[in-house]
């Protein structure tokens, strides 16, 4: 009989934010088998029937090799389930992949992040879980239900507990992400100061101006992602000559692609911190991590039961 | 040639080349690579406002990042309103659906490369000469069959009854990172349920042994996926399914490169006329006995069947299909494939069989099929034309993937000349193969002369017959 009950399915690409999700949830993870075939092409097995269940499939945006096979399996397993008649299926993607790709920015650019939303559609998505979305208009690309929930309040929490907030200004190293951080200061009652970057190419950085005052404080540099950690290296460099007493980088996505490891060793700081939105390995010794599992395994109880979700957007879960 | 634009993905530059050649116009400039977190990146050169583009690009390499660069660049000349842009799939992917989950014969199976493979292993495998034999299941040779000895020991007990996944672990084609993705057999541990069970097997039936596990069939979803990224046309060779095509809301020209294999055994086949046409399974049988038909040359097909232990000979008159066709008066039976499934319950025994239907005693044999990827099939049909007498094997086939080890196996094997077109790249196989065991046949022709037509309005059906 079904139950209408939910079914919590995991991709590859990030097990161990399935797993605290289910446990967040009290929920075991279904039985699901996503394989490669050797001539490269996804294979997907529900190993338990869904039908007529409330379906949600776990799976991030990353990987430097497999980003691409993440979205297929995705893809796969979201069609997968329509064509075995679940009621619903909520695609919970913490890290939106492609999510940069978001606007004509030259003649015949792609704009791949509304192709991901449509694929999503396309396959059988009826709505989508996400976090901290790189741009949030790309909500307006689907035309399902979008849930875009914040680290905020995870990212909150950390501040005030494992930072020295009393002497800290936040920092925003683009003019892009200063509402964000400007929101931040707003409930910290803190200070903030902006670098406003002139970038040439994409992922190239190449001058640096100081908005605001820094000195002697303890910055906390808000981003909503870290890729290649040229953006925060560089701004980091220029806080300390500014007059900084220390730098301290707190990102949602820890993407962490290309040089970033050696980039981060190399730098001056004193600790970079990122959510598990996607799975970190970096052998970095000043990492730390907020672990936002449960404001997702919320958001999936609460969608579940018909219930508001934007409870979450402001308040963190116990 | 106004008006058209040929963009090419990152798989195949060499084939669009050619067919830029033929149609006798350059090839557009596109930028392909990728940002350093492994997105897909793209850049049309050139304006497409008002043009009539084709995207080339074919389903092999690594294809998940082959499908996506193909659906982004048809979405950004869709978005550069373009005025309509066809999908050129030479090779279409994930168009053949194994449905039978892992087993030796639904889903390619992965396995280590070896030094030796038991299937052709002359010595190895003892082969009845009588015209109908049955082994028992239980006969030593049986446990030599190349299938038993591919898979790790735990997996032999079960492959028939439901997947059971096991990664050689130090087997990572191509690329050297390890991968987070499992490949089919996989190891393990990577999979975030499998730490409480270490077998897929146990793992997928002990809670519910009356759910039967199915296979994800990707068609439609790659079908709907082409024409949400904006595809107004499909063009592709060969598809595996013919059905494939009702899978799409846009017109599907689906090619077909019999001409180019016909002409190339009348041309280069000494003797032709002497041979046999060979399909090594059922379901290529219509693709071979046309071919066959036309050249007017004798038909043979290889049969693999799952039955129970109770083998009979399959009655001679559902055999003798085809007027004309040379049938030998009891069929012949090989059972190269034996494995007894000893999961579940005790009287639930079968046996894979294979059969030969028709006469290649002293003949040369031409196995014709549409694709060949882990190659398990087609070496083995081509170990079974041996044994029962063919003197020659060829080996046509229209798409090569030749994944996992199967160019070691079809190094190793009796074929003796495997002939291949380049809807697939093949600098490797002639790499592995040598130049003289392996041909190359070009279909550049047949897809520019398919989009010189699309583009002018005329009609492609005289490719079908004629070829060019």
């Amino acid at each position: 009989m079904a139950t209408n009950s939910i079914k919590l399915l995991a991709g590859n690409s990030h097990p161990e934010l399935a797993k605290n999700i289910a446990h967040n949830l009290g929920l075991p993870l279904s039985n699901i088998g996503v394989y490669q075939y050797s001539n490269k092409e996804t294979s997907v097995t529900i190993g338990e029937s869904i039908r007529d269940e409330d379906v949600y499939i776990i799976q991030t945006g990353t990987g430097e090799q497999e980003i691409n096979d993440f979205l297929m399996e995705l893809l796969i397993i979201i069609h997968a389930c329509r064509t075995a008649s679940a009621r619903r299926i909520t695609a919970v993607i913490p890290n939106f992949p492609y999510a940069r790709q978001d606007k004509k920015d030259k003649s015949r650019a792609p704009i791949t992040a509304k192709l991901v939303a449509q694929m999503l559609e396309t396959a059988g998505c009826n709505h989508v879980i996400t976090m901290d979305l790189h741009a949030s208009q790309i909500q307006g690309f689907f035309h399902i239900p979008v849930d875009n929930l914040y680290a905020e309040p995870s990212v909150l929490k950390y501040m005030q507990h494992k930072t020295d907030i009393g002497n800290a200004i936040l920092v925003s190293p683009d003019a892009g992400g200063a509402k964000r951080v400007a929101s931040l200061a707003d409930k910290l009652d803190l200070n903030f100061a902006l670098i406003h970057k002139e970038r040439q190419k994409a992922n190239e950085i190449s001058r640096m101006v100081l908005v605001g005052d820094v000195t002697g404080k303890t910055c906390l540099l808000i981003d909503d992602m870290a890729d290649t950690c040229g953006t925060l290296v560089k701004a980091s460099d220029t806080l300390l000559e500014h007059g900084a007493k220390e730098v301290l980088a707190i990102v949602t996505h820890g993407i962490f692609s290309g040089s970033a490891e050696q980039k981060l060793k190399n730098s001056k700081l004193s600790r970079i911190v990122c959510t598990n939105t996607v799975p970190v390995d970096l052998d970095v010794n000043i990492l730390d991590q907020i672990d936002v599992s449960p404001t997702l395994a919320e958001a999936i109880r609460r969608l579940h039961n018909g219930e508001s979700v934007s409870y979450l957007f402001t308040h963190m879960t116990i | 040639m106004n008006n058209i634009v040929v963009f090419a993905g990152s798989s195949h530059v060499d084939l669009v080349d050619k067919i830029c050649e033929n149609l006798g116009i350059e090839r557009s400039q596109v930028k392909l690579g990728k940002f350093s977190n492994g997105e897909t990146s793209i850049s049309i050169e050139e304006s497409v406002r008002e043009k009539d583009v084709y995207v080339i690009q074919s389903g092999c390499g690594h294809v998940n990042d082959n499908f996506m660069e193909l659906l982004i660049l048809i979405n950004a000349c869709k978005t550069a309103d373009a005025s309509r842009v066809t999908a050129v799939m030479p090779y279409f992917s994930y168009s053949r659906q194994p449905d039978i989950p892992y087993t030796a014969k639904g889903a390619p199976l992965i396995s280590k490369a070896k030094e030796k493979y038991t299937f052709d292993s002359h010595p190895g495998t003892p082969v009845p000469q009588s015209m109908l034999t049955v082994e028992k299941p239980t006969s030593p040779s049986s446990t030599k069959s190349h299938n038993a000895s591919n898979l790790d020991s735990p997996s032999k007990q079960h492959a028939l009854q439901s997947p059971t996944p096991l990664r050689p672990s130090e087997l990572r084609p191509t690329s050297s990172t390890s991968s987070r993705i499992p490949m089919i057999p996989n190891g393990k541990a990577e999979h975030p349920e499998q730490d409480q069970s270490s077998n897929a097997d146990t793992l997928f039936n002990a809670s519910n042994s009356s759910y039967k596990l199915w296979v994800a069939q990707a068609g439609t979803l790659i079908a709907n996926l082409l024409t949400t990224a904006g595809a107004d046309h499909v063009i592709t060779m060969d598809l595996h399914d013919s059905q494939f095509q009702g899978f799409f809301d846009i017109p599907v020209d689906n090619l077909y490169c019999k001409p180019i294999t016909q002409s190339y055994i009348q041309h280069h086949i000494p003797n032709y006329q002497d041979c046999v046409v060979v399909s090594p399974d059922a379901g290529g049988a219509k693709r071979a006995a046309k071919i066959a038909d036309v050249l007017e040359l004798s038909f043979a097909m290889i049969h693999k069947e799952r039955r129970s232990q109770l083998l009979k000979g399959p009655p001679g008159a559902t055999l003798t299909s085809g007027g004309g066709v040379p049938v030998s008066a009891k069929p012949l039976i090989e059972s190269l494939d034996l494995k007894q499934s000893s999961s579940g319950s005790g009287n639930n025994k079968y046996v894979n069989t294979t059969m030969l239907v028709g006469d290649v005693r002293n003949k040369e044999c031409i196995i014709v099929d549409d694709l060949v990827d882990t190659s398990y099939t087609l070496t083995r049909a081509a170990k079974l034309l041996k044994d029962q007498g063919a003197t020659k094997v060829y080996a046509l086939i229209t798409h090569g993937i030749f994944s996992g080890d199967a160019l070691n196996r079809i190094g190793q094997s009796v074929i003796d000349k495997i002939i291949v077109t380049n809807s697939i790249p093949q600098n490797e196989t002639i790499k592995a193969l040598g130049a003289e065991r392996v041909e190359v046949l070009d279909v550049s022709n047949i897809f520019a002369e398919a989009i010189r037509r699309i583009h002018n309005g005329e009609s492609i059906s005289i490719l079908f017959e004629h070829g060019w």
